[in-house]
């Protein structure tokens, strides 16, 4: 058991430093996420979609649609699904105890993305 | 062993990885990153099953087919378990590998991350180390236990992981039941809650480096027969300071009012101490555990001694005459280290079905094969064997070359380590 426990270990490090080096020593691919041709939405628009099953959210000026993510997102739903029809870049940005989304969870975000949100006219 | 006692543990450890990777099971990710939440909680699972079986408590073991066994399955789940979790966090990562590797990285990274993911960097920086620390066998038994207990810690700071990622609805039941898990086994069992007191009544050195301690119970006697194991803790006396930890000593006598005997072999800092103890020091025992000489079949049996090995045979020869036609072969050193040897000799001079074999060794591994009786004689006999690993090792493999099945072949090789 020593030696299987010595060599997962090394294993597991070998592995950790091909992922650093992989980072430095390749070039990242090309972003792929094809952006659909951005369409805007009014704050009444996305107010329209606001249940677990259709849920749409504003964050950082872009419109989600998370209908089909919310039963994977990994919190419990009472966190997440009280922000559907709403700006949530302020909850995105300060997830519990005041911390950002990690990079995983933008490049997830991108996924979603099916516009932008309108901006709000000066008073 | 009964077949629901067999499939206990492997049913408990089916129970606490399929639940959690059941309510876990990721619909619609990729497939690196659904695996590595499948085996991040199949590793939760595991680690919250290694410490249940950690646990001793006699109904417990009696329950999942013995203490021995569940230290063989506490030590393959722990192992499995830090597998699972060294692969979790890369399978996550590895799920952006295809396409973005900076992202792949930056997901693995703890540098560019806040307490949810250090918490699950620290929670297994401290399993490796902990693990690191249980194969070493040269650190002091007293140190060793409690690093290896700091396991636990690793466990907590895991599912605290969890719990900051804002998966909390599964994770508390199984954070309070680690929590208990731990909790049980430091009040209960480190610190002696569970143990009962008694008080050495008198020790008498056996051998070269063994002695022999009668203690009698100073309130309710631990439930033993011959062959058992106990867990004792030796404090205070007139002069004696004992190390105060507790250590598993085989039992060679149950008295009918609760008084037992243990044989302790100075292998130790702590066991070599308890050589000068006297009677007044004050004790506590828990146990009975194991089930080495219980539920003997009625076929003629083959009993193998290795130096302090021969404690359960004497508990046994002492407890009345036997029922099954039994040779017992005991091995020592030299004639200084055959403990009880006169005694033995008496009883078997009165117990028609008991013969005895002593054999000094000598300082050289002996060749075990021509020390056991032949093949013919061995025709149909169950053998039971205690001593230092080693020579268990041994003589399993001398007896299977003279055609003993493995079912026939009966040992506890315990070691708390």
């Amino acid at each position: 058991m020593r030696r299987f426990y010595i060599s997962t270990t090394l294993l597991f490090w070998l592995l950790v430093t091909a992922f650093w080096a992989g980072s430095l020593w390749l070039p990242p691919a090309e972003q792929s996420q094809a952006v659909a041709a951005e369409k805007t939405y009014s704050k009444a628009d996305l107010a329209k979609h606001a249940t677990p099953d259709n849920c749409w959210m504003a964050i950082r000026g872009s419109v989600y649609d998370f209908s089909a993510y919310l039963p994977e997102h990994p919190s419990r739903p009472d966190l997440i699904e009280p922000w559907c029809g709403k700006e949530a870049t302020e909850a995105y940005n300060t997830k519990t105890k005041g911390r950002p989304h990690t990079p995983y969870a933008d490049e997830l975000l991108a996924k979603f993305k099916i516009g932008k949100l309108a901006a709000d006219k000066p008073k | 062993m009964s077949f629901l006692r067999f499939l206990s543990i492997p049913l408990l450890i089916l129970a606490a990885t399929a639940g959690p990777v059941f309510w876990a099971l990721p619909e619609g990710l990729g497939l690196a990153r659904s695996l590595g939440i499948v085996v991040g909680w199949a590793g939760c699972g595991l680690l919250l099953a290694s410490l249940l079986l950690m646990l001793r408590e006699p109904r417990l073991a009696r329950g999942l087919g013995g203490l021995e066994r569940m230290y063989r399955w506490h030590h393959w789940t722990g192992m499995a378990a830090y597998v699972l979790l060294l692969a979790h966090p890369l399978l996550l990562a590895g799920d952006a590998w295809p396409n973005n590797r900076q992202l792949a990285w930056q997901t693995l990274s703890p540098f560019d991350q806040g307490w949810p993911v250090w918490l699950g960097w620290l929670s297994l920086l401290l399993l490796m180390v902990g693990l690191a620390v249980t194969f070493e066998r040269r650190i002091p038994y007293r140190t060793w236990r409690w690093l290896h207990i700091g396991l636990g810690l690793a466990v907590l700071l895991g599912l605290l992981h969890l719990v900051l990622l804002g998966i909390d609805e599964p994770v508390w039941p199984i954070l309070g039941l680690a929590t208990v898990f731990l909790g049980w086994r430091i009040v209960r069992e480190d610190f002696g809650l569970a143990a009962q007191p008694y008080i050495v009544q008198s020790a008498n050195t056996v051998a070269k480096g063994m002695v022999e301690i009668s203690l009698k119970p100073l309130s309710e006697a631990v439930s033993v027969t011959p062959g058992q194991f106990v867990l004792v803790a030796f404090f205070a006396g007139p002069t004696f300071r004992g190390c105060g930890e507790f250590h598993p000593f085989t039992v060679s006598a149950v008295g009918a009012s609760g008084e037992i005997q243990v044989g302790v072999k100075a292998l130790g800092d702590c066991t070599q101490k308890i050589q000068s103890i006297e009677p007044g020091v004050m004790a506590r025992v828990h146990g009975a555990f194991g089930n080495f000489l219980a539920d003997r079949p009625s076929s003629p049996q083959l009993w193998v001694a290795g130096g302090i090995g021969i404690t359960p045979f004497l508990a046994q020869i002492r407890a009345g005459l036997l029922k099954q036609q039994t040779l017992l072969l005991y091995l020592y050193r030299a004639e200084a280290d055959a403990a009880f040897m006169d005694e033995i000799k008496a009883i078997a001079g009165r117990d028609p079905n008991l013969s005895l074999r002593a054999v000094a060794t000598g300082n050289d591994v002996p060749d075990l094969t021509l020390l056991l009786p032949d093949a013919a004689a061995l025709t149909q006999h169950d053998c039971y064997l205690c001593g230092p690993p080693g020579m268990v090792a041994g003589l399993r493999k001398a007896l299977s070359l003279k055609g003993i099945t493995p079912r026939h072949i009966h040992f506890e090789n315990f070691e708390f380590r």
